[in-house]
């Protein structure tokens, strides 16, 4: 057997026991729809759990902050309710993907503050849409 | 095949950035198979496999516009895959103390006893090889070049080679028997 034909058979004995499951191959392709051509990246900068809350059942929090260009977003991740900021402060239209649910779209108050709907879980990326025409996009993050 | 399919993974990912969905579509078929078989090699289960694979297709989108070689892309996938699954094994540790078991490159024996009536006799050798081999050979046939092998194994450029030559003639030996 020569080596081609043994990496073929590699590959086939592979996918016989352990193929990748068309859903998966699926949402890789639709991957792309999500893309926002133009918006700065904001990246995951630091992510840390906040001190448990004495008394408070579960209560476990994290903060996470993204870092772009001229941009921080800071996001609270709470049991009950997942908050942030925009850092300047600036009022926007803010687009909340969700890769398995879609897309809902609320927004951020005049001092940057917003309350992300629903119980969010999964892998989330927001979109900003700043007044003056530009956006932001956060890196995708599992809350 | 590397020259060829390097400038190939370079022209996909210039087409996919300029909005072709067939050009995409053909980079997630031909990098899927490697992505999933690295979520494999840290014990990961389906549903973290799947969510490794499409996160690591998402983070080529929010990048798609700075990459700087895009011949290079299926080498920053493997690698951006290790992460991806280091991040969800300790997200499944914070979650579920205790006891992690030893990850598999192929799966438990039960569930190979229902497959082997359809594996060839290729695929009952690779399972007696050491568990490396397995794994080298399993990412090698996805097409990777050595670069792509390198950084999905974490192993040094210079001995996936060797490495390679190895455990290919490890697998001829067990095929000779």
């Amino acid at each position: 057997m020569n080596e081609q034909e043994l990496v073929r058979q590699i590959r086939a004995a592979f996918q016989a026991i352990d193929p990748v499951p068309e859903g998966v191959l699926a949402a890789g392709r639709s991957a792309l729809s999500w893309r926002v051509p133009g918006a700065g990246l904001a990246e995951l900068a630091g992510e840390q759990d906040a001190p448990a809350r004495p008394g408070v059942r579960g209560g476990r929090e994290r903060t996470l902050t993204f870092t772009g260009p001229d941009v921080t977003v800071e996001l609270e991740v709470a049991d009950e309710a997942v908050t942030g900021r925009l850092t300047p402060p600036s009022p926007a239209r803010l687009r909340v993907r969700d890769a398995v649910r879609g897309e809902v779209v609320t927004s951020a108050d005049e001092s940057g503050r917003f309350l992300l709907p629903g119980a969010a879980e999964g892998l989330v990326s927001l979109v900003f849409e700043l007044p003056d025409a530009s956006s932001v996009v956060t890196s995708w993050i599992r809350l | 095949m590397p020259q060829e399919e390097l400038r190939d993974t370079g022209e996909l990912v210039a087409r996919a950035r300029a909005g072709d969905g067939a050009a995409w579509a053909r980079l997630v078929e031909r990098y899927s198979g490697l992505l999933w078989a690295i979520a494999r090699s840290h014990g990961l289960s389906d549903a973290d496999c799947g969510d490794v694979v499409q996160t690591c297709w998402l983070r080529l989108v929010e990048r798609l516009d700075q990459i700087l070689e895009p011949a290079a892309v299926g080498g920053w996938l493997a690698t951006t895959a290790r992460r991806e699954c280091r991040r969800t094994a300790q997200r499944r540790n914070r979650e579920l103390p205790g006891d992690v078991p030893e990850p598999a490159a192929v799966p438990a024996a039960d569930q190979v006893v229902v497959a082997r009536e359809r594996l060839c006799r290729v695929g009952s050798a690779l399972q007696d090889l050491p568990r490396r081999c397995q794994l080298l050979l399993r990412m090698f046939a996805q097409a990777p070049t050595h670069a792509e092998l390198a950084a999905a194994l974490e192993m040094p450029l210079g001995s996936v080679g060797p490495t390679r030559a190895r455990c290919l003639a490890h697998l001829h030996r067990r095929l000779a028997r």
